[in-house]
């Protein structure tokens, strides 16, 4: 069937040349304050794209936007073409305070479950799901445990392993990694790289961790604080296998790494 | 029960059996006139013979069904309206300083108005009872649905979760604790309206049986009495506890 | 937009009016409601003749004289049980046994022992007032900073002035608190058993003019109830922020 007649039918076929999460001219005011200011960007699909900035750039608040949580002032947030009014259901967030956003009443299955239920998947076929998805996150023992019973590392895999069961085309995470040990992050980066691959899943990842960003991403993008405005974007042309050790000792990743940091110590008050 | 508490809870019954026989001997030794202290061997035998003649028990199953009937209603009409008022913040801040102004107020104060309304009378307690039983729950309920945590409901939003799917299986199992808290508070307000409007209007229940007693100086009917109202206290507090231990397991699991 | 604190009174401002109108509209003749105009004339009359001081005073006098009672034995018990483990554990099933009976439930033994008056609902408001007392005072002891019980050993203080010194200022806190929460218990249960059966004070008051049927009285006791414990309250929580300053009310259930 060629391309146009799959179109005319109505199949979502992604058209490579349009981004899928755009931001046109986009400005937040919140009380006031001007949060970000014409900020326009596009995300392919499929992309890993980082945001990084100083405290206060609204590196944050460009994540809820995206998300459908916050709605522009002035400007368009869209996702696929359609304008982002709320939030969507093929479009997971991960936040950062993974306590808060458990069930703590329910086990680590419930939990993933609540986001079948919520998408009618037949009860029938939901645990299969669930221990897939556990699995999937590395915690395939763990179906029978509350949070509270697990620690920050498992926690958030657990929030991870929920926003899967939504079947995203796009994970926005929130510095999801900000309040765990080195070492966990580490793996965790490693398993987020694996899963976004596997599932084609676009990724918009918010971090202050500026190696992360360019550990992780395709891109990285640099906001410059009050108000937040696009400061610098990088194209990451690191080889795609990335490693902990081999890639963080590219000196490639060195050179980026120091735009990076000169860009936010000159970005600083 | 690990091994050393069954040994203090054995020797705190030791420590309990003293007291009864302490109490034992001051009625022996008549310190208290009998009229006013009867021995516990007095009370128990009158609480046997209650029993065993059947008045006890019918008094027992009437302040019981008392407190079932005000306390089943308060506790459906408190978590519906709770509800409500809890999961909107514009009710809240309409409502919630009217309610704060009214916790303090003593609840027995309703009894002479719904006794003008309603006469002396069944449905009068009945009123009370569930009247008074309300106030912790709604008060709880409120306190529950207006503190879940807001990130919840972002989820919630992300996952296009129903209205119904929201408050069943987010708000509602996040305000249990507090809800079970509030039930617990409504049992005994319960109870001791039931004891009040039995003495007052002379229905079938034990706060009627106390009363008839005491005005006849009956001591050991009367203690018998006073023995099985604790009682009733006891096991509705358990039963509570119980309660709250298995649908609050996940709070005590973990660090 | 109305202002968040004139919301407040939007409630029972619209209440009362609706009531008034209501009362008005349908010529109201009940043995058990009254217009909120005439509740209020009945108020002003109770105050003017003075039978509403009195009743106040009565309630006030034993609940705080049961509260006193009650509280001092409490507060004495609740800091054994919290300083002496031994006693703790001994004393639980004793303990346990006691607490569940409503203090209601004593109000005939009171009643043939001592007969109707003061003391009778004194014992009674002392009884209740024990409870909240021993179990928060008990809590207060065993929140005390473990080190500061290490510094009064390694200083080598006696006994009682340990208990001087340590245990009772940085208990003293919570303690104020649950005085202040057993007082609201304590006119609570003042009330309710002179509504029940002793005849002085609001309780008495308030089911006489209901035997008179006279609505506007009884409501009007009704209403003067609810602000008498609502001032009381409020009067504490400003007692417990001056003595104790804000830092001291965090964890505060109002």
């Amino acid at each position: 069937m060629s391309l146009t007649a799959i179109a005319n039918q109505g199949t979502k076929v992604s058209d490579p040349a349009r981004p899928q999460i755009a931001f046109s001219n986009v400005t937040l005011d919140l009380g006031g304050k001007i949060i970000l200011e014409n900020i326009s960007l596009d995300v392919n699909p499929g992309e890993f794209l980082c945001i990084v900035g100083a405290s206060g750039c609204g590196k944050t608040t460009a994540l809820r936007l995206a998300a459908g949580l916050y709605q522009p002032t002035s400007g368009a947030v869209t996702f696929d073409g359609k304008p982002m009014l709320a939030p969507r259901r093929d479009i997971a967030i991960v936040f950062q305070d993974y306590g808060k956003a458990l069930l703590p009443w329910r086990t680590a299955a419930g939990n993933v479950s609540l986001a079948l239920e919520a998408s009618g998947v037949a009860s029938s076929s939901r645990s299969a799901r669930i221990n897939e998805l556990l699995k999937k996150v590395g915690l395939p023992n763990h179906a029978g445990k509350y949070p509270a019973e697990m620690s920050g590392g498992m926690q958030q895999r657990l929030q991870i392993a929920r926003c899967l069961a939504q079947e995203p085309k796009a994970l926005l995470m929130d510095e999801p990694f900000g309040a765990l040990d080195a070492m966990t992050r580490q793996g965790l980066q490693d398993e987020v790289l694996s899963l976004a691959r596997a599932s084609n899943a676009t990724v918009v990842f918010v971090t202050h961790d500026l190696e992360e960003a360019i550990y992780l991403g395709d891109r990285v993008i640099g906001l410059l604080p009050h108000p937040g405005r696009i400061g610098i974007e990088l194209k990451i042309d690191l080889p795609r296998r990335r490693d902990q050790l081999t890639t963080r000792e590219n000196p490639q990743f060195l050179a980026l790494r120091r735009q990076l940091f000169d860009f936010i110590k000159a970005s600083e008050p | 029960m690990t091994r050393s508490a069954w040994y203090w809870r054995a020797a705190s019954l030791f420590v309990a059996a003293g007291f009864i026989a302490l109490w034992q001997m001051i009625a022996n030794q008549r310190l208290v006139s009998p009229v006013f202290l009867p021995g516990p061997d007095r009370a128990w035998a009158a609480l046997v013979h209650g029993f065993a003649s059947g008045d006890l028990w019918g008094k027992l199953i009437g302040t019981l069904e008392h407190m079932a009937y005000g306390w089943f209603v308060a506790s459906i009409a408190g978590i519906a309206l709770g509800a409500t008022i809890g999961s909107s913040r514009t009710m809240r801040s309409y409502v919630a300083p009217s309610l704060e102004f009214l916790r303090p107020l003593p609840v027995s104060a309703i009894i002479p108005v719904a006794i003008a309304m309603l006469g002396l009378t069944q449905s009068m307690a009945l009123f009370v009872i569930a009247f008074g039983a309300i106030w912790p729950m709604l008060l709880a309920t409120i306190h529950g649905f207006a503190a879940v945590e807001p990130r919840l409901y972002e989820v919630a939003r992300s996952l296009h979760m129903s209205r119904l799917a929201v408050i069943l299986k987010i708000a509602l199992p996040s305000a249990s604790p507090d809800i079970l808290s509030g039930m617990r508070l409504s049992l005994t307000v319960a109870l001791i309206l039931s004891v009040v409007c039995e003495i007052l209007a002379g229905l079938d229940g034990l706060g009627h049986w106390v009363l008839l007693s005491a005005r006849s100086f009956r001591s050991a009917d009367l203690f018998a009495g006073v023995i099985l109202l604790g009682a009733i206290g006891y096991v509705t507090a358990l039963a509570m506890s119980i309660a709250e231990q298995r649908l609050l397991k996940w709070r005590s699991s973990g660090h | 937009m109305i202002p968040e604190r004139a919301k407040a009174f939007v409630l029972p401002v619209a209440t009362l009016v609706v009531l008034e109108l209501w009362a008005r509209a349908t010529h109201l003749q009940s043995d058990s409601l009254a217009p909120p105009s005439a509740i209020a004339v009945a108020l002003a009359e109770a105050f003017q003749d003075g039978s509403i001081l009195v009743a106040t005073r009565d309630t006030l006098v034993s609940a705080f004289a049961g509260l006193l009672v009650g509280g001092a034995v409490g507060l004495t018990l609740g800091m054994a049980l919290g300083i002496f483990r031994i006693f703790d554990r001994l004393m639980e099933v004793t303990i346990e046994a006691i607490r569940p009976i409503p203090s209601i439930a004593l109000l005939p033994i009171a009643l043939i022992a001592l007969g109707f008056g003061y003391r009778m609902e004194i014992v009674i408001v002392a009884f209740a007032s024990v409870w909240p007392l021993l179990i928060l005072s008990r809590a207060a002891v065993g929140a005390i900073e473990p080190r500061l019980l290490e510094v009064s050993r390694a200083l080598r203080l006696s006994p009682l002035d340990r208990v001087r010194k340590i245990v009772i200022p940085a208990a003293l806190p919570r303690i104020f608190l649950a005085f202040r929460l057993a007082a609201g218990i304590a006119l609570i249960v003042a009330v309710t058993v002179e509504i029940a059966i002793n005849p002085i004070g609001l309780g008495a008051a308030i089911m006489t003019a209901q035997q008179a049927l006279r609505p506007d009285l009884m409501l009007a006791y009704l209403v003067w109830i609810g602000i008498v414990g609502y001032g009381l309250n409020a009067g504490l929580v400003v007692a417990q922020r001056h003595l104790f300053g804000r830092a001291a009310l965090a964890g505060d259930v109002a």
